[in-house]
């Protein structure tokens, strides 16, 4: 019984993601969209609490908000997708939690 | 039915939206849906005592909270943590449960949809 | 898959714009969506008095051809709606305020039980908002 968490606000000025990486259970998903693309800009801490968290959670990330952003390189780990890959992944877990 | 747990981490004082999702909940209650809703953030802020809504020509939102049970919403919960860094403690007169980050994660999982506001 | 999806920022947000890629993809990849529904600053999306730059994008008016061509249900909370003037012609008329009213078919205003209504027959209950 597994959360897909939606983040879409900027670790950098908002305490959203931060409070939603402290409530996930082992098997929960991450997806990074809009803003919250930024955590995964390389040298960034947060980015590498992200790959570290992916050893028990998947994070994913919405490829368009990654390109126009100018962020290119993703870390092993961590998926870059469309439109139809985040249905599918909502599909995929019993739930989503968007963090408004 | 599916059950939905509203999470809530606006204080009552930032706009519309801790009163926009104690709406939802209770709208829920009335509609018998099983609701419950977690406190975390500066969501905790609105479980304090001493605030004067009228200051800021606001409605008071504890007397909504005081509503929930009347809808059938009693599964109250609010994150410790969140308590923890604030300083503060929610009013005695609504029975809310304290629960841990860990505890939390459980918690989310345990119903059909969830929402953060 | 069912899905409910509901909307809480405006048409000038970059998360309205990605709830609707998020809908077309989802009937694209031949899934049901059971309700829109719109709250908080989401009610601005039905407004038909919005006016934007010919270089610029009138996302309210791709969700109402979405909503059309697709023949979904696209429900606005009244009573979000009401507090930031997205009325229809009856509200208009109700109120009396100035105009026939904002919000028109394929949009229709009703209150939140609409939306658990949404959420108890669907799988999924997505929310969109925020930045």
């Amino acid at each position: 019984m597994a959360t897909l968490h939606l983040h879409s606000f900027s670790p950098f000025t908002d305490t959203r993601l931060a409070s939603g990486l402290r409530i996930l259970s082992s098997g929960d998903g991450v997806l990074l969209c809009g803003d919250a693309v930024y955590a995964l800009q390389p040298g960034c801490a947060i980015r590498e609490q992200l790959v570290e968290l992916t050893s028990t959670c998947e994070v994913i990330a919405l490829a368009e908000d990654l390109e126009s952003r100018g962020i290119d390189s993703l870390p092993a780990t961590i998926r870059s997708i469309d439109y139809a890959q985040f249905v599918e992944a909502c599909a995929r877990y019993d739930r989503t939690n968007t963090w408004l | 039915m599916k059950s939905m747990l509203i999470i809530s981490r606006q204080s009552p004082w930032s706009g519309p939206t801790a009163r926009e999702a104690l709406d939802i909940a209770l709208a829920g209650g009335a509609f018998d849906i099983p609701m419950a809703i977690l406190f975390m953030d500066d969501g905790v802020f609105q479980l304090c005592a001493g605030q004067h809504a009228a200051t800021l020509q606001q409605k008071d939102l504890t007397a909504n909270l005081q509503a929930l049970s009347l809808f059938g919403i009693d599964d109250l919960y609010v994150a410790q943590s969140s308590l923890a860094a604030r300083a503060v403690q929610p009013v005695e007169t609504l029975s809310v449960k304290r629960v841990s980050d860990s505890e939390i994660a459980t918690l989310i999982n345990r119903y059909d949809h969830t929402i953060t506001l | 898959m069912k899905f409910a999806i509901t909307v809480f920022s405006p048409p000038y947000s970059p998360s309205s714009r990605r709830a609707l890629r998020f809908c077309e993809a989802a009937l694209a990849g031949s899934h049901e969506i059971v309700r829109l529904f719109f709250y908080q600053d989401g009610v601005y999306n039905a407004s038909g008095a919005i006016v934007t730059s010919q270089d610029e994008t009138n996302l309210g008016h791709e969700w109402t051809r979405f909503i059309e061509s697709n023949s979904l249900d696209a429900v606005v909370c009244i009573a979000a709606a009401l507090k930031r003037g997205v009325l229809d012609e009856t509200e208009a008329r109700r109120y009396q305020r100035p105009g026939d009213g904002v919000v028109n078919v394929p949009w229709a205003l009703s209150g939140l039980g609409q939306l658990h209504e949404a959420a108890q027959q669907a799988d999924r209950f997505i929310a969109f908002g925020g930045s």
